[in-house]
């Protein structure tokens, strides 16, 4: 036996990674916001229906994926800054400001981070479609689309594909569309979801897609979606749709 | 040392370089393993087998319909976990050694010689060997089921699962088996196991294979279920003809035009 | 000891039997001491007007620095102990940019008017046993001038941390007169250059002085450039239109 006493370290780890994925996809005059319902832990489904994916305010949505403990406190404080600007300011934050405001809280925790992936979506002032990504410390950038967590690298080459036109070349004479109709981006949107689905082993289960209109803008594209269901209070203004999904359960 | 004595089976002179090599960064290449969940059962005339068919590498699905009940003899299969390439190279030496073995002894060959032969095999290997199977199979003294550890170490049971999702399918063994049980009974209860295993263990997926072995022959039972098959795609991605680009263009004839001058000379004696 | 009214002037938190806080009631007496601040409110901007009182011909009238920036859309013009203002200008500068920079957007007129208000009522404030960090209420009345999504406005705060928005308002020892000269010559239209030369003329009406370039300061908030304060040539030509 060794009599010396050596130093041991210790250390206590207070991260885990709960799977799932998250994506977004910005149209015209309308942003989709999904992301899938499992929440798991190493071989373990912990819940096949724990939410990723969370409605702020009137235009913007928010997608929060990886470490769910974080994400769902992450999630809770952004929700109560937006209430106490709501009070300070008499009204709604701002698309952008909402996206400034995540950045500085993640930024916070630079040195004991939320373990988080964020993408908020929704609608600008302008009446754009938006969708803005961020690192778990605050790094952020304003995108047309952007896929996190488990299946990230399934999903997003195919929407740079199909979202983007990666390595296709447009017909002679003619140009790739810069934004695509809603129907054509929620068959993307479920289609990643079921594909990831056949490849990854964390998602599955369930699947919630946001969809958020811009002021004025009718519902067309949405009038033949299976089970959507309006969340919005008001008819004028922007509105929010969910549709949900199911996923292979294996 | 190399020159004075050899040691039989692996050759581990590496293992020192290749775990200094980890600590830099540089780890092993991952091997696919079957995170699985199988099960075997003993009913009232011999033995029922289940597996997934789900292979991953990490988080990633390898193989949605892989095969993990092998063939021992006609009257022996083995469910593998763990490394695939193991428990498919070990299955598959065992299954040739069986045959000689029959063809030297002239008699139909055991499991419990099938089960031996394994375990020698993963204890010599000290583990190194990755496969966790689950051994079943009717002889001349009736029906047998075992389960083989990675170390070499069996168990002799009724009822048995292995596999990451072993825990869901012991579940329900634990809840429903009863010994005497018939052909359809037993079937069905090593099915829900096998399901149980699918629809709760990340490591196990897709379909439920099932194999009957009794005294009067063997039923390989192939996707007796498919509980898991995949939704229709919502969009269809062909691509325009002429959606590649390219960056020069040149045409060559692939038909070479050969001159064949026959030289004089004295031609071959094919007679 | 003396039991007369004065005994409730030693704290500055307490009320008297009638209700009152006499300090901060001072206190805005000290602003009718100051000098008269204009601010109008147009539909193309906010105009602030200021005489400056050069009380000695050694003075350097430039110096006297009435009108300041809080952020790129907002002004600010102060009348009364401008000594206290710079406190009160400097929290709303911090708050002008800390909401920029946690909300990449501009603050808004009132939220910054608010913020400083809220500074104005943390007199007699003390953490344990600390020291209070302000002993007595700002001597000050401020003239905050601003665009926001919901257009040019104009506020005004006074020591006792109440802020008010206004169309046009004056502060200041001539403020009564110039108060009611706004009321009768304000009308909802009113341009900007002419906001400018009503601004000039109210101060001319209750400055001692003969109005020019030195003893005036003019400044405005519109959407094309923001915060400025008008240089000596246009000041000199709006004199000349006044």
């Amino acid at each position: 036996m060794d009599s010396i006493a050596h130093p041991t370290q210790r250390q206590f780890n207070p991260y885990s990674d709960n799977g799932g994925t998250i994506l977004a996809i910005a149209g015209a005059d309308f942003t989709v916001i999904a992301g899938d319902t499992r929440q798991s832990e190493g071989y373990s489904i912990q819940t096949r229906y724990a939410p990723k994916v969370f409605p702020l305010t009137d235009r913007a949505v928010l997608a929060v994926n990886g470490f769910a403990a974080d994400g769902n406190m992450f999630v809770k404080k952004v929700k109560q800054r937006l209430e106490w600007y709501r009070h300070a300011h008499s009204k709604d934050m701002p698309l952008r400001a909402i996206a400034r405001l995540i950045q500085t809280m993640l930024y916070a925790r630079r040195f004991f981070p939320f373990y988080v992936y964020n993408i908020l979506g929704g609608i600008e002032e302008d009446g754009t479609g938006a969708v803005y990504s961020f690192d778990p410390v605050g790094s952020y950038e304003r995108e047309a689309c952007r896929a996190a967590g488990a299946a990230q690298s399934l999903v997003q080459p195919f929407l740079d594909n199909q979202i983007y036109f990666n390595n296709q070349q447009p017909a002679p004479g003619t140009s790739h569309p810069v934004h695509l109709p809603l129907p054509t981006i929620l068959s993307i949107v479920i289609d990643s979801f079921t594909g990831a689905t056949e490849r990854h082993i964390e998602v599955g289960d369930g699947l919630e897609m946001y969809v958020v209109l811009a002021k004025g803008r009718g519902v067309q594209g949405l009038e033949d979606v299976r089970g959507v269901q309006e969340l919005s209070v008001t008819e004028e203004g922007e509105r929010i749709f969910v549709i949900r999904r199911d996923l292979k359960k294996d | 040392m190399d020159n004075v004595y050899r040691s039989s089976g692996f050759d581990f002179s590496n293992s020192i370089r290749n775990h200094s090599l980890a600590e830099k960064g540089l780890p092993l290449p991952k091997a696919t393993s079957t995170g699985t969940t199988i099960v075997g059962c003993v009913f009232k005339d011999g033995i029922i087998l289940g597996a997934d068919t789900r292979a991953t590498e990490g988080p990633i699905v390898a193989d949605k319909n892989c095969e993990k009940i092998h063939y021992i003899t006609e009257s022996i299969r083995c469910c593998g976990a763990g490394t695939a390439a193991d428990t498919e190279f070990v299955t598959a030496t065992i299954s040739s050694n069986m045959d000689l073995h029959a063809l030297s002894t002239g008699r139909k060959p055991r499991v419990v010689t099938a089960m031996t032969m394994l375990k020698r095999h993963l204890y010599r290997h000290q583990g190194q060997v990755g496969a966790a199977l689950v051994l079943g199979g009717v002889d001349v003294t009736g029906p047998q089921l075992f389960t083989i550890h990675p170390h070499g170490s069996t168990d002799k049971l009724p009822y048995v699962t292995m596999g990451s999702g072993s825990l869901a399918a012991m579940a329900i063994f634990e809840s429903s088996w009863q010994p005497n049980m018939t052909r359809e009974h037993a079937l069905q209860l090593v099915t829900t196991a096998i399901s149980a295993g699918i629809f709760n263990d990340l490591g196990s997926g897709s379909n439920v294979d099932a194999c009957i072995i009794t005294a009067t022959g063997t039923e390989m039972l192939r996707n007796f279920v498919k509980p898991n098959e995949r939704v229709e795609k919502e969009r269809k991605y062909t691509f325009r003809r002429g959606a590649t680009a390219w960056k020069s263009e040149s045409i060559r004839k692939l038909i070479v035009n050969e001159q064949v001058t026959p030289v004089a000379g004295e031609a071959m004696d094919v007679s | 000891m003396f039991l007369t009214r004065s005994e409730y002037d030693r704290g500055v938190n307490t009320f008297s039997p009638e209700g009152r806080l006499f300090q901060v009631e001072y206190a805005i007496e000290a602003i009718k001491l100051g000098s008269t601040t204009v601010g109008i409110c147009t539909p193309e901007g906010v105009v602030l007007a200021v005489e400056k009182r050069v009380q000695s011909p050694l003075l350097e009238s430039s110096a006297i620095e009435k009108i300041m920036e809080i952020d790129r859309h907002l002004g600010c013009a102060m009348s009364g102990l401008t000594a206290d203002a710079r406190t009160m200008i400097d929290h709303a500068r911090v708050t002008a940019q800390n909401h920029a920079f946690t909300y990449d957007e501009k603050i808004k007129v009132e939220s910054v008017t608010q913020a400083v208000c809220d500074l104005a009522l943390r007199f007699g404030e003390s953490v344990h046993d600390e020291e209070a960090m302000m002993s007595r209420p700002f001597g000050v009345a401020l003239l905050v001038a601003g665009i926001d999504e919901e257009g040019p406005q104009l506020y005004h705060t006074d020591p006792s941390g109440t802020f008010m928005r206004y169309d046009a308002k004056a502060i200041g020892s001539g403020s009564e007169a110039a108060q009611s000269e706004l009321q009768d010559k304000w009308y909802k239209r009113i341009s900007l250059f002419e906001a400018q030369k009503l601004s000039l003329r109210v101060l001319k009406q209750v400055m001692e002085e003969k109005l020019d370039h030195h003893n005036v300061q003019l400044a405005q908030v519109t959407p094309e450039t923001g915060f400025e304060i008008l240089n000596e040539v246009k000041l000199k030509e709006i004199i000349d239109a006044m």
